[in-house]
């Protein structure tokens, strides 16, 4: 009865589509389309190439040492992650005072871009003049300069500290979601029982928490696989391609070497990566709403 | 006791949260202390410098071409979040409110382009703009930056759209409303509040992007805020920190402080819509 372009899914949906369609689509099938052909450093095809880009990608040693950092990068992140914003969230679940102020400042990492972050950090990191090591030697803990991101011993594991903190907020905020969702008086009858604290966690809390948890580890599975700026903006990948995950490494493939053909291919396997993610985080998403 | 009780417990908590706060704060206190010193402190290592050189950042401001920057920073973020949050309203209307032939497929294809980060498309993308000759333009990264918002923004906006009840649209019909009446009576302004959320987080999300703008903008005049600092930074031989640090500084304390102000309602509204 009412006949309306506001009643209409199509039309309320199309400019949404079609703008996601053209600016997510059309690069996909030049991607799919490149990745298949020969093609010089200035992008122009030479022909059909079959998978000789895929196989020069997958035969090159520095992917499969990317390859294998990325793993390293992605679950020592997530892992991280999760094991400390657990607590957090708990502690920030509970009435005390200053809690206001304590939300702000762990929230507070989301709010600066990943870039200024990480530049900053490098800075602080430096090995002379950096303030990381001017306050270790203040409280004693070295008596020696470190070079933080001058070997790859430090560098990497730096940057992954640095991916956990800002990792956290997010992760956090899931957590106070889930715990929020907790009747207490479930708490209430574990206390009467007389359960302790650490049994009221593992019987009730954690079970409880476990489809937040899910959601949260493949959320941020996807956006540290993603990262981007903090390798980039810190240490460029090097020493010697040291830090290089996929992502720094295929930025490097398509606009520094001028691979782009090879920089296409691990473009297409990085996407089909990220669509196995996805279909993780779906049937979790799903099987959280069936329960 | 009551009170000893929540005392001893805020102790507590605040003793246990101590080494994460000390580590968030950590690099604001580098970028304020360094961008207060004055140059010839700056290498040496000490924590405070002699005299606070509250000048730098008004040094910083030319010597980092801080102003042109912090526009195309402004107009890049305004804008996209405008178009993003224009075209997920209605799509969100639709999504929460109609059964349609095809609504599968639309969530799906959004859920994947969320998950998809700008980073694996963009060669694709960057042939895009060479083919369209809008390298080098603020324009073409505002549709970028729009399009890789909509699939959360549409997100955000129908969780919460699914909240509010559809019975009240339908009696402002039965009134005598037609549809548009009723959208712009009854229903846009009870999302309001999820409206200023998706835009606060579009605006943050293309305030801070970096990928994209690294590849698509070229020339010194185009540069956002993030990319200005970062060519400051990469690939000099002489950094002038105390300007890095203040251009950081002064590129990050506004977005944080409405962040902080607005954390409480933004975090709701996330997990809100998380949860759903």
């Amino acid at each position: 009865m009412n006949r309306s372009i506001f009643t209409n899914p199509y039309v309320l949906i199309a400019p949404a589509f079609l703008l996601a369609a053209f600016i997510i689509l059309w690069p996909l099938f030049q991607i799919g389309e490149i990745s298949l052909s020969n093609v010089n450093r200035f992008g122009q095809l030479k022909g059909f190439a079959g998978l000789e880009n895929f196989a020069a990608v997958v035969s090159d040693p520095q992917f499969l040492a990317a390859g294998w950092r990325t793993v390293i990068w992605t679950v020592g992140i997530v892992a991280g992650t999760i094991l400390v914003s657990i607590p957090v969230a708990l502690i920030l679940n509970e009435d005390f005072y200053g809690r206001g102020l304590a939300r702000i400042i762990v929230m507070l990492p989301w709010a600066v871009s990943l870039t200024m972050t990480a530049i900053v950090w490098r800075w602080a990191l430096s090995g002379e003049s950096g303030m990381l090591n001017s306050a270790l030697k203040g409280l004693g803990l070295i008596d020696q300069n470190i070079q933080w991101l001058a070997q790859a011993a430090t560098a990497f594991p730096v940057q992954i500290t640095i991916g956990i903190l800002v990792s956290i907020p997010f992760t956090t905020t899931i957590f106070l979601g889930g715990l929020s969702s907790i009747p207490d008086d479930l708490y209430e009858a574990a206390k009467l029982e007389g359960a302790s604290g650490w049994q009221i966690f593992f019987s009730i809390t954690l079970p409880l928490l476990r489809p937040f948890i899910n959601i949260a580890v493949v959320m941020n599975t996807i956006s540290v696989f993603n990262s981007f700026p903090i390798i980039w903006a810190t240490t460029q990948g090097g020493p010697a391609n040291s830090t290089d995950i996929l992502v720094t490494y295929l930025y490097k493939l398509g606009f520094s070497f001028g691979k782009l053909g090879e920089a296409s291919a691990l473009s297409l396997m990085m996407f089909a990566l990220l669509l196995v993610f996805t279909i993780i985080y779906v049937r979790l998403a799903m099987r959280g709403e069936r329960a | 006791m009551k009170i000893s009780r929540k005392l001893k417990r805020s102790i507590l908590s605040w003793v246990v949260l101590s080494p994460l706060i000390v580590a968030v704060l950590f690099p604001f206190a580098v970028m304020f202390i360094t961008a207060i010193k004055p140059a010839t402190e700056v290498l040496k290592p000490t924590w405070w410098p002699s005299t606070p050189q509250w000048q730098n950042f008004i040094t910083m401001w030319n010597a980092t071409n801080f102003g042109a920057a912090l526009w195309n920073s402004v107009y890049v973020a305004v804008l996209s979040t405008l178009i993003s949050v224009f075209v997920s309203i209605p799509a969100a209307y639709a999504l929460s409110r109609f059964r349609f032939a095809g609504k599968g497929f639309v969530q799906q294809f959004l859920l994947v382009s969320q998950m998809l980060s700008p980073i694996v498309l963009v060669i694709g993308l960057f042939r895009l703009l060479v083919a369209l000759k809008l390298l080098d333009n603020l324009n073409a990264v505002v549709f970028v930056y729009a399009t890789f918002n909509i699939a959360f923004s549409v997100w955000m906006l129908q969780s919460y759209f699914s909240t509010i009840p559809k019975d009240l649209e339908e009696a402002a019909w039965m009134e005598g409303a037609t549809p548009w009446q009723a959208l712009r009576k009854v229903f846009l302004p009870l999302a309001l509040p999820a409206m200023t959320v998706t835009a606060i987080f579009s605006f943050i999300n293309a305030w801070n992007e970096f990928v994209i703008a690294l590849t698509m903008l070229r020339n010194q005049a185009s540069y956002t805020l993030p990319i200005q600092v970062f060519s400051l930074v990469a690939g000099r031989y002489t950094v002038e920190w105390h300007h890095v640090m203040a251009a950081a500084f002064v590129a990050t304390i506004p977005v944080a402080v409405i962040f902080a102000w607005l954390q409480r309602y933004l975090v709701r509204g996330l997990a809100l819509g998380a949860v759903k």
